[in-house]
């Protein structure tokens, strides 16, 4: 049987009461045996006392039904207080699993970001490592400069050894480098470090004079660094020595310069020799025609009719003599390098003209390719004749071991660009090894046998003092081409007029 | 005309050719002129009686290559080389070829003329040379194999006795066969004929 909220305090104030009762039985039938049957007013106290029994176990049950209830609506609260609790704890439980797995998550981003950082902290570390070897290594001074500085921030330590001045000393006086830039440089050396603040860009070649006296030449170049903004705020640069290739420059230059003396008078005496062959001729003619005229006429033959043919005879070939020497003036007259307008078409019948006999002997095809109505061209008529007439030379050369009726000649003239006049002198001779068409140009190296090796160089350095270029290309089927640019001339940029520089050149 | 000894001018400059041609004609020399040595060649020239002046330096074969050539043909006419100022090796190798002489441009006239005149002298002497020459094989031919074996031992200044012994005849024989010897080549004395043997032997 279940006990309820009801029923056990009902069984409590009955089981109350029932003891009650029981007790006051025993107590007043004791009472009654002891004093031996004398109990006068017995039965009245016993009612008396049931009545406070029955009373007494009602208020008994009341409270405890009061205590019930309220034991109960405490137990009530505090199970709902569980409960919620419960509730509360679940929602807190799921939250934080959610926080945790966020967490876990997070950390190992975390973790493989800081591996990354790791490996490009060591990267950056050998990157340093790198860049504080090379700049350390180098021969040549590595340095940047700082604008909003306004000094140089680096300087790697082969400045020590170039400018033999201290790296420290940038730190005390930061235009030490400066004053060491020779005079004769310094202030183009400050226009350019001022440039180079406004450009970014530096490339500049200078000397300095180091301590002990000695010159150096240095070739500075300097490239502008950006920030994010693409705001130039520093400069970085290597400064070279180059004194050594200055020196060779110097020195080729100066051996160019007596080769291209050298190889002009070698020239010009064949070129002479070969006049002087053209010039027997017509004196050969002229003294035969005159030593028939006498012969003639000591034998009494006057007829005029016999002898005008004859003095004819003598007439013609004195001009063609004197033609002759009138090339020849042309040629050794004007020693001096001279620009002038020419007609590069007419140049080349000139020196074809010189080279006809020596084609002729080496039984050479000579084909003419010009290209009509060409501009002009300004540069020195001699030097230029001495190109071509060198170059028709080296084909002949490279042609007289072919068999005979395939050593073509082509020379030809073209209209580059607008700017620029082609010509191309093509063999059909035995052509270039790799190696010798990479060497070509070098003095000294020849395929001849008896070659000096200096005609290709000295060309070139002619072609190029006129502002042209000397260059060779292998033929597709056989020999080479080379090939030299001259400039246009452009009259409207000259105070003369064509006609005008015409007759300066004209012979007197 | 075609017999008449004449000087061959090879030369490439028209102007040369003229003049030259015009100077040995007026000196009364026969002159034919050629552009080059193909021309010359090419023509009937090569057999004729004269002499060649010929330019060293010319296009195409040059006056050395054409002297060669000749050579090669067994054509002995003499040759004078024309020659500029800086030929001097050029004539030389002429020379030693086997060239008559060079002359160089301009030319002493006199000089040219008298060297073609010998030039022209010396084809003629060795024209009749070969002609002899000719002459005599010929007549040689005509004898018989006994008659040459005699002749032989004519020239070798052999008597009639030991030849008659050598060959085993009679001597009247040999000299029968001498007899008919002298007849064919038509010798006038044993000199003569050993004169003419040397002419064809030395050949």
């Amino acid at each position: 049987m279940k006990l309820d909220n009801r029923t056990y305090p009902a069984l409590f104030s009955l089981l109350y009461i029932v003891t009650g009762w029981l007790w006051l039985l025993i107590d007043n039938l004791v009472l009654t045996v002891w004093m031996g049957g004398a109990a006068p007013a017995l039965l009245p106290t016993v009612l008396k006392n049931t009545v406070v029994i029955i009373a007494s176990g009602g208020l008994f049950y009341g409270l405890l039904r009061v205590h019930i209830h309220m034991t109960c609506r405490t137990r009530q609260q505090q199970e709902e207080i569980e409960e919620q609790l419960c509730c509360a704890r679940d929602d807190l439980e799921t939250r934080v699993q959610e926080r945790t797995t966020e967490l876990l998550k997070m950390n190992s981003t975390l973790t493989q970001q800081m591996a990354s950082r790791v490996q490009m902290e060591i990267a950056l570390r050998d990157s340093e490592e790198r860049f504080r070897q090379l700049a350390e290594h180098i021969r040549e001074v590595f340095w940047v400069y700082g604008i909003v500085e306004e000094r140089v921030l680096y300087v790697s330590p082969a400045y020590e050894e170039i400018w033999g001045r201290a790296v420290q000393s940038f730190d005390e006086r930061p235009l030490d480098w400066l004053e060491a830039v020779h005079p004769d440089d310094r202030l183009r050396i400050q226009e350019a470090h001022v440039d180079k603040h406004r450009l970014g860009h530096l490339d500049v070649e200078y000397r300095i004079v180091r301590p002990d006296g000695a010159i150096r030449w240095i070739w500075d170049r300097g490239f502008p660094v950006r920030d994010q903004t693409d705001h130039v705020y520093r400069i970085a640069g290597l400064a070279e020595d180059i004194t050594a290739r200055k020196l060779a420059e110097d020195q080729l230059r100066r051996q160019q310069v007596d080769l291209a003396r050298m190889s002009r008078l070698s020239l010009a005496v064949e070129l002479a020799s070969n006049l002087a062959h053209e010039l027997n001729q017509p004196l050969a003619a002229i003294v035969a025609y005159a030593q028939a005229c006498l012969t003639l006429l000591r034998q009494g033959h006057t007829d005029p009719r016999e002898l005008v043919g004859t003095f004819e005879g003598v007439v013609n070939q004195g001009l063609r003599a004197s033609e002759i020497i009138r090339h020849l003036r042309q040629l050794v007259q004007r020693q001096v390098a001279m620009q002038t307008p020419l007609d590069i078409n007419a140049l080349l019948h000139a020196v074809i003209h010189y080279a006809q006999l020596e084609l002729r002997q080496a039984r050479i095809d000579l084909h003419l390719e010009l290209t009509e109505s060409l501009p002009k061209t300004l540069a020195d008529d001699l030097q230029i004749q001495l190109v071509v007439l060198y170059l028709i030379r080296n084909a002949v050369d490279a042609m007289c071991q072919m068999p005979e009726g395939s050593r073509q000649l082509i020379v030809r003239t073209a209209l580059a660009s607008a700017d620029w006049i082609l010509v191309t002198v093509h063999d059909t001779g035995h052509g270039l090894s790799p190696e010798a068409a990479e060497r070509l140009f070098q003095p000294f190296f020849t395929t001849k046998p008896g070659g000096m090796g200096l005609g290709l160089p000295v060309s070139r350095s002619i072609i190029e003092a006129q502002g042209g270029q000397l260059w060779a290309t292998p033929n597709p089927d056989s020999g080479v081409s080379f090939h030299f640019t001259l400039p246009v001339y452009a009259p409207a940029h000259s105070p003369y007029s064509d006609h005008e520089l015409d007759a300066h050149r004209l012979p007197h | 005309m075609n017999s008449m000894p004449t000087v061959f001018l090879i030369d490439d400059d028209p102007a040369i050719r003229d003049a030259v041609g015009l100077l040995l004609r007026a000196n009364g020399l026969a002159v034919e002129t050629f552009a080059s040595a193909v021309d010359f060649l090419e023509s009937d020239a090569v057999q004729r009686p004269g002499c060649l002046l010929l330019d060293v330096r010319m296009p195409g074969m040059s006056g050395l290559d054409l002297q060669k050539r000749l050579q090669e043909m067994d054509c002995r006419m003499p040759i004078i080389f024309i020659t500029g100022h800086g030929d001097v090796p050029m004539a030389i190798r002429a020379m030693k070829a086997g060239a008559f002489d060079f002359v160089e441009k301009p030319f002493q006239a006199q000089a040219l003329l008298d060297r073609l005149h010998e030039a022209l002298a010396l084809d003629a002497q060795e024209r009749r040379r070969q002609a002899r020459r000719n002459d005599v094989a010929a007549r040689l031919a005509l004898l018989s194999p006994r008659e040459q074996e005699v002749m032989e031992r004519v020239a070798a200044g052999q008597y009639n006795k030991v030849i008659a012994a050598d060959l085993g005849i009679s001597i009247s024989t040999v000299e029968i066969h001498r007899k008919r010897v002298m007849e064919k080549l038509q010798a006038t004395s044993l000199s003569d004929l050993i004169q003419m043997l040397a002419l064809v032997g030395g050949e």
